[in-house]
């Protein structure tokens, strides 16, 4: 299950970015999201679009979420929020 | 079908803007609170024509914290969202010194807050898929002035700068975002301007009369078309030259 989650994520960040035309970089989870070649546009479509896939928008269940640093803290707070 | 919801389609202007989508072949999503007969003749005859192409959901759109929960719903009822009319609105008449906060607190929900919270919900399924609609009925009121109607007139043209600036938001998704600024239009609304104060209006229309319902549902017709496609975060205005 967590696997799956991670993979739907990479290929949301793939496809999103080649949509909108961004470079990606190297998905590591220590990779900071602000380095990651996408804008706060695409990471909206990102999360609207996994909401869509995944049942779930952690940055709606509650008020507090703060986006992640990193893309580890991205796939970690999805995976939690499906359990 | 594409699926278009339209608040405050059950009455006046937006239930001329469902009639004209239903027979344009869209499915029409009414809200509304409540149902009346007009609604219920124009329902009946737009699923003879063409079946499922006018729904109606009653929701009190002043209920700003249902609505993630009334979009959530639609969506999984009837599938991706394709356009989004708001044209629901309130009118109160007051002198700003005698106007109840209550009711000014009122009808900056119900026409500011609750379509922007709407639109929230709706352009995030928009983003998913890809690109969509999204049209707001402003008024003449945002641009001119008019005794007795300022927070009405606050309202209105806070919808044309939120139209503007989310269409440079969301441009980039395929996503247009235009408002239509109708002048007076015979409804429910207008019903306590008559007579004398109405042929005022008339006769200062550059084309000597009032626009009607059918005018402004054609022009959200357009700006939902692929017509329209280039035209993003403008002000279509439908007055008969009221504003010339
Ligand atoms: N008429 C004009 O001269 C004129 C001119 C310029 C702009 N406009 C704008 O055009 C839009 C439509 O006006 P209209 O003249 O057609 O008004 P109307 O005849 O009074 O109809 C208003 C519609 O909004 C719905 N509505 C009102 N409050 C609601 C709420 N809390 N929740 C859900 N639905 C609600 C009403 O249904 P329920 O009452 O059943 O809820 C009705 O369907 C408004 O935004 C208005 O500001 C009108």
């Amino acid at each position: 299950m967590t696997a799956t989650i991670r993979s739907e994520i990479e290929a949301q960040f793939i496809q999103v970015a080649q949509e909108q035309g961004n470079r990606l970089a190297p998905l590591t989870d220590d990779l900071a999201l602000l380095d990651s070649g996408l804008d706060s546009l695409c990471f909206a479509i990102i999360v609207a679009r996994l909401e869509g896939l995944l049942g779930v928008d952690p940055f709606t269940l509650s008020d507090d979420v703060l986006f992640p640093v990193t893309f580890g803290d991205f796939v970690r707070l999805y995976e939690n929020a499906t359990k | 079908m594409r699926n278009v919801i339209v608040t405050g389609g059950s009455r006046g202007i937006g239930l001329g803007i469902c009639r004209k989508l239903a027979a344009e072949g869209y499915r029409v999503i009414a809200i509304a609170r409540t149902q009346n007969g007009q609604l219920a003749e124009a329902m009946r005859e737009a699923e003879d024509r063409n079946p499922g192409s006018f729904q109606f959901v009653s929701f009190d759109l002043s209920a700003i914290d249902s609505i993630p929960d009334l979009v959530q719903t639609l969506h999984k009822g009837h599938g991706a969202i394709y356009g989004l009319v708001n044209n629901a609105g309130i009118s109160f008449h007051g002198i700003l010194s005698q106007m109840p906060t209550a009711q000014i607190e009122q009808l900056v929900r119900v026409n500011t807050t609750s379509p922007i919270v709407l639109t929230k919900y709706v352009v995030r399924t928009m983003m998913a898929g890809g690109g969509g609609r999204i049209v707001n009925i402003a008024s003449i009121i945002a641009s001119t002035g008019y005794s007795g109607l300022s927070v009405y007139g606050a309202t209105k043209s806070s919808l044309t700068g939120f139209t503007r600036s989310l269409a440079r938001e969301v441009g980039r998704m395929g996503i247009t975002v235009n408002s239509v600024a109708p002048g007076f239009i015979d409804t429910d609304l207008t019903q306590s301007v008559q007579g004398e104060h109405r042929q005022k209006i008339e006769h200062r229309s550059a084309l000597r009369r009032l626009a009607e319902i059918d005018d402004v549902a054609n022009a959200v017709e357009f700006l939902l078309s692929e017509r329209a496609k280039n035209i993003t975060g403008t002000v279509l205005t439908v007055d008969a030259g009221n504003t010339a």
